[in-house]
């Protein structure tokens, strides 16, 4: 172990790389927040002028009351639709089960946004369901916007979530349980609220909060379809680019508060996750069986509902992709090829590559650092390699849009002159996902025995050779398959994308919804039909990689 | 108090394929019954009828002289133990021994006094108000125990048990197993592969292959005379042989070389001479000598082993055997050494070279009484 003591080993120098990366891309504009949202810029004094500003106008904490509202309730709502889809397709014979489970990823994996436009083109105030209801009964029906949209929304891009890790959670029940409450004389009801429910609610708790920090930092949901039913994400949005070059220490109060929000959900996550859990690993898992009667009727016929729910949006844009507008803006009614047309040869292409060039960079970067940093954490562990272990969970704390605007701050003037430049929207993109790489490749690092490499060591290799010819090889299934799902969540970033964007590095997510705000629902569509095939290749490629039908979350 | 079980032709069927074709067996009052055979046998399968997890697709199951055919689990009051244990993990020890008695209205006194009792039995007062992830195996495995007997089921069924335990927790639980069995003295069946925990903690067994029983007996009887080659080799270790059969003055003989021959007083009638029969020998029914009588051979290995020493040996014909001589023999045979082996014939089994059964006069498919 002679090489550890040597002060500017390969390991002590990465280390300390990747600490400068993290300081000037995470500490620095987070300081920065935190500054502008106490600090008066003109006299320099502390102040709480704007954190108290926010408090005493209702139009401004009312946000946050209305973040919680649509939060509590989308969480809920895709509980209960999340927990008894998990139940069924683990518990009866379900037709197409194969191609359900990978219905219900897709719709996970594509950004809520879609959802909110597709869900106005079906019932918003000129939705096609909107009319044909109003003609059909000759009601004045107005679509569905605000709360109600905002949580439909929602529910239905978050319930997968719940339902991965229900499923995965039953999964790991093993039966046994459930046959030796039934030796003990328990009816089927009883073992359900005896045994089984009480052995998932970890798994409900974890999976709740998860769906809780998603729902209440998006953005693209609200802002499209919330018409005036204001959250947090919106409004720190529309106050930061309303007062361009104005007040930013309000905008960073409100960046303050969200962090606050964000912080307690994650910290009480934390404590959920390491107090009630059970190590379960099942011998022989819950069967699938074939139910008959009316059972079975319901069972499909709910598990199809849900599904095609779920899936509609991605219908809904591949289809209207395909539709002749007028104007860009009214259907005709006829099929035609002219919204590809027009992104692909009369608007700025620019936006595709982008979109493409800058998540594989930003990729990159993810997988190099992920795999570095956990190795370091896992295997270095010293005082440095702790703080870097710490910061690196920071992320999770952060919204898109805080982070946004954090960037905006830290990088607008000297020293760090990057705002408009892609390197901006690739580190944005490597902040907002490394920490998921990072806790995926420590886990991935876990099982990989030290032996193994001390093998190499005792065989001759040196250190560093031996994390390029055993460690890195080994860990390449995982990390690969991770980084496809990191792949697909960046090319759908748009909350921090829509603030840092320029016309140069914008991305399809950030067309889309300027898309859709002119109006220009043809060309959205023909955008987010490009974006959902993208996915749905990605997640495909995932599969054929890990050899399973199943994605981690 | 105790009870039978009576198989009664019973039949198993998963989709297309029987995997059990009319087995029946008899398990009497406060015996520990055991079912023993290779992964794939049909004993789980046969175990998860009588409780009522499978379901009986022929034939019948009676307790007590009671069918169960219909009965659904819950109502069976059997108690069972499982592989893994199933311990509850979300509750306390002392909890998953409550969890069978909460749904039988017992008072709280009498609950308090049986779960007490039990936990005395099985030796795990001390742990009562732990978490099950806090206990080792062995200890999980007495909560399952008493878990199941707890309720006071009129039989114990128990899936491999042991099988998640060290070699010399086994060994401990099993006694444990036996002990606390006799002194509740309730009727149990007990699965496993493990042919000597089958051996040491059984009244009788039931060996157990491709869905039929091939023998019931008591330990002693199933090792002494196997009723076939599979069980003679299933249990313990035998060395089979080919060998002719002779009648010489109305005297029976088995030939096992050109040289050497021994009489046979135990064979059945329809042993008739002239054929080829299979000759099972296990280690310590060879004998070797220094007359030069027997089996010629040439140690090819040796093992000390302290209470004996094993031999391999060539056998001139070609077959290897293992021989175990006990440690008071006088000393070690070098390896290359040639050996002369002759068998004791009260103790080897013959069996027909076609359908591989004994023509030993005693034993069989049923039991020797």
């Amino acid at each position: 172990m002679k090489a550890n003591k040597k002060p500017f080993n390969i390991w002590n120098t990465s280390t300390l790389l990747i600490l400068c990366i993290f300081l000037l891309f995470i500490a620095f504009p987070l300081f920065l927040v935190l500054k502008k949202s106490v600090i008066d810029p003109g006299t320099g004094q502390f102040t709480f002028e704007y954190l108290s500003k926010f408090f005493e106008r209702k139009f401004y904490w009312i946000t946050i009351l209305n973040s919680f509202k649509v939060t509590v309730a989308a969480t809920l709502l895709s509980m209960v639709i999340g927990l008894p889809l998990a139940y069924m397709m683990r518990k009866v014979k379900i037709k197409g089960s194969k191609v359900i489970e990978i219905l219900v990823i897709i719709s996970y994996i594509s950004p809520p946004f879609i959802g909110a436009y597709a869900w106005i083109q079906l019932l918003g105030r000129r939705g096609v369901v909107t009319e044909f209801v109003n003609n059909l009964f000759g009601t004045q029906f107005d679509g569905i916007y605000g709360f109600a949209g905002i949580v439909l929304v929602l529910s239905l891009q978050s319930f997968p979530l719940i339902y991965l890790y229900i499923s995965g959670a039953l999964k790991n029940l093993d039966n046994s349980l459930n046959e030796a409450a039934e030796s003990l004389g328990y009816s089927n009801i009883q073992r359900m609220f005896k045994i089984i429910i009480p052995l998932i609610i970890p798994t409900m708790l974890a999976s709740a909060l998860l769906v809780f920090m998603r729902v209440i930092a998006d953005f693209g949901t609200p802002m499209l379809i919330g018409e005036g039913y204001r959250t947090i994400p919106v409004l720190i949005y529309t106050q930061f680019m309303s007062e361009v070059g104005g007040n930013d220490g309000f905008a960073a109060a409100l960046c303050m508060i969200f962090i606050v929000v964000t912080l307690v959900l994650f910290l009480v996550q934390r404590i959920v996750a390491s107090r009630f859990s059970y190590s379960m690993s099942a011998l022989k898992p819950m069967s699938v069986e074939k139910v008959k009667g009316y059972k079975n009727i319901l069972s499909h016929a709910f598990v199809y509902f849900v599904v095609l729910l779920a899936i509609l949006p991605q219908l809904v844009v591949t289809f209207t992709s395909f539709l002749e507008t007028k104007g860009g803006q009214v259907y005709t009614g006829n099929f035609s090829f002219d919204n590809y047309k027009n992104i692909l040869f009369m608007k700025n292409t620019a936006v595709i590559w982008n979109t493409y060039k800058m998540g594989i960079i930003a990729i990159i970067i993810i997988v190099v650092l992920g795999v570095l940093i956990s190795y370091l954490t896992v295997r270095k562990k010293n005082a440095i390699t702790n703080i870097l272990d710490t910061v690196s969970m920071f992320p999770f704390i952060i919204p898109g849009s805080v982070l946004g605007i954090s960037f905006i701050f830290a990088f607008s003037d000297k020293p760090f002159v990057l705002s408009g430049t892609v390197l901006i929207m690739v580190m944005s993109f490597v902040i907002r996902r490394m920490p998921y790489t990072i806790r995926s490749s420590t886990a991935i690092i876990g099982q990989i025995s030290p032996s193994l490499e001390e093998a190499a060591i005792s065989l001759g290799a040196s250190e560093t050779k031996t994390f390029r010819k055993v460690v890195v090889p080994m860990m390449m299934p995982g990390v690969m398959a991770g980084a496809i799902m990191s792949w697909i969540t960046v090319i759908s970033e748009l909350s921090s994308s829509i603030i840092l964007y320029t016309s140069g590095t914008q991305t399809l997510t950030v067309s889309i919804y300027t898309e859709v705000i002119r109006g220009n629902y043809g060309n959205a569509s023909a955008y987010s039909a490009i974006l959902t095939v993208t996915s749905i290749i990605s997640l495909l490629l995932f599969f054929k990689l890990t050899g399973k039908r199943e994605v981690s979350v | 108090m105790s009870v039978s079980i009576i198989v009664d032709n019973v039949v198993k069927k998963f989709e297309d394929t029987t995997v059990i074709d009319k087995l029946s067996l008899q398990i009497k009052p406060g015996e520990l019954f055991t079912l023993l055979g290779p992964s794939g046998c049909g004993k789980t399968t046969l175990l998860r009828m009588i409780i009522g997890f499978n379901s009986i697709d022929g034939g019948s199951i009676r307790i007590a002289d009671k069918e169960v055919n219909h009965i659904p689990v819950s109502k069976r009051n059997m108690g069972m133990v499982f592989q893994n244990y199933a311990i509850f993990p979300h509750m306390s020890v002392k909890d998953n021994i409550a969890f069978g008695l909460k749904n039988r209205k017992l008072g709280k006194e009498e609950m308090e006094k049986r779960i007490n009792d039990i936990l005395r039995v099985v030796h795990i007062e001390k742990y009562k108000d732990r978490m099950p992830d806090k206990l080792s195996g062995g200890q999980q495995q007495r909560v399952a125990l008493a878990r199941a007997i707890v309720i006071h089921p009129e039989v114990l069924l128990m899936d491999e048990p042991l099988s998640n335990l060290d070699a010399k927790l086994r060994v401990e639980m099993r006694n444990a197993i036996r002990s606390i069995q006799q002194q509740v003295g309730i009727t149990t069946v007990y699965v496993t592969h493990d042919q000597e925990e089958a051996l040491a903690i059984s009244d009788r067994i039931a060996v157990m292959n491709g869905g039929v029983i091939q023998q019931i007996g008591t330990p002693k009887s199933i090792y002494e005379r196997p009723a076939n080659i599979f069980v003679s080799k299933f249990i313990g270790t035998s060395n089979v042989m080919k060998a002719t059969l002779k009648v010489e003055n109305g005297e029976k003989y088995i030939q096992l070389s050109d040289t050497y021959q021994e009489k046979m007083a135990n064979l059945k009638d329809q042993a008739k001479p002239g054929g080829t029969v299979l000759v099972s020998v296990r280690p310590q029914e060879f004998m070797i000598n220094e007359e030069k009588v027997g089996l010629k051979g040439k140690v090819i290995r040796s093992m000390f082993l302290g209470i004996n020493t094993h031999y391999f040996i060539e056998l001139e014909q070609g077959e290897e055997v293992e021989v175990i001589q006990d440690a008071d023999a006088v000393e070690l045979i070098p390896e290359g050494a040639t050996v002369y082996l002759k068998v004791k014939p009260t103790k080897i089994n013959v069996f027909s070279s076609e359908d591989e059964t004994t023509l030993i006069k005693v034993g069989g498919i049923n039991e020797s009484k």
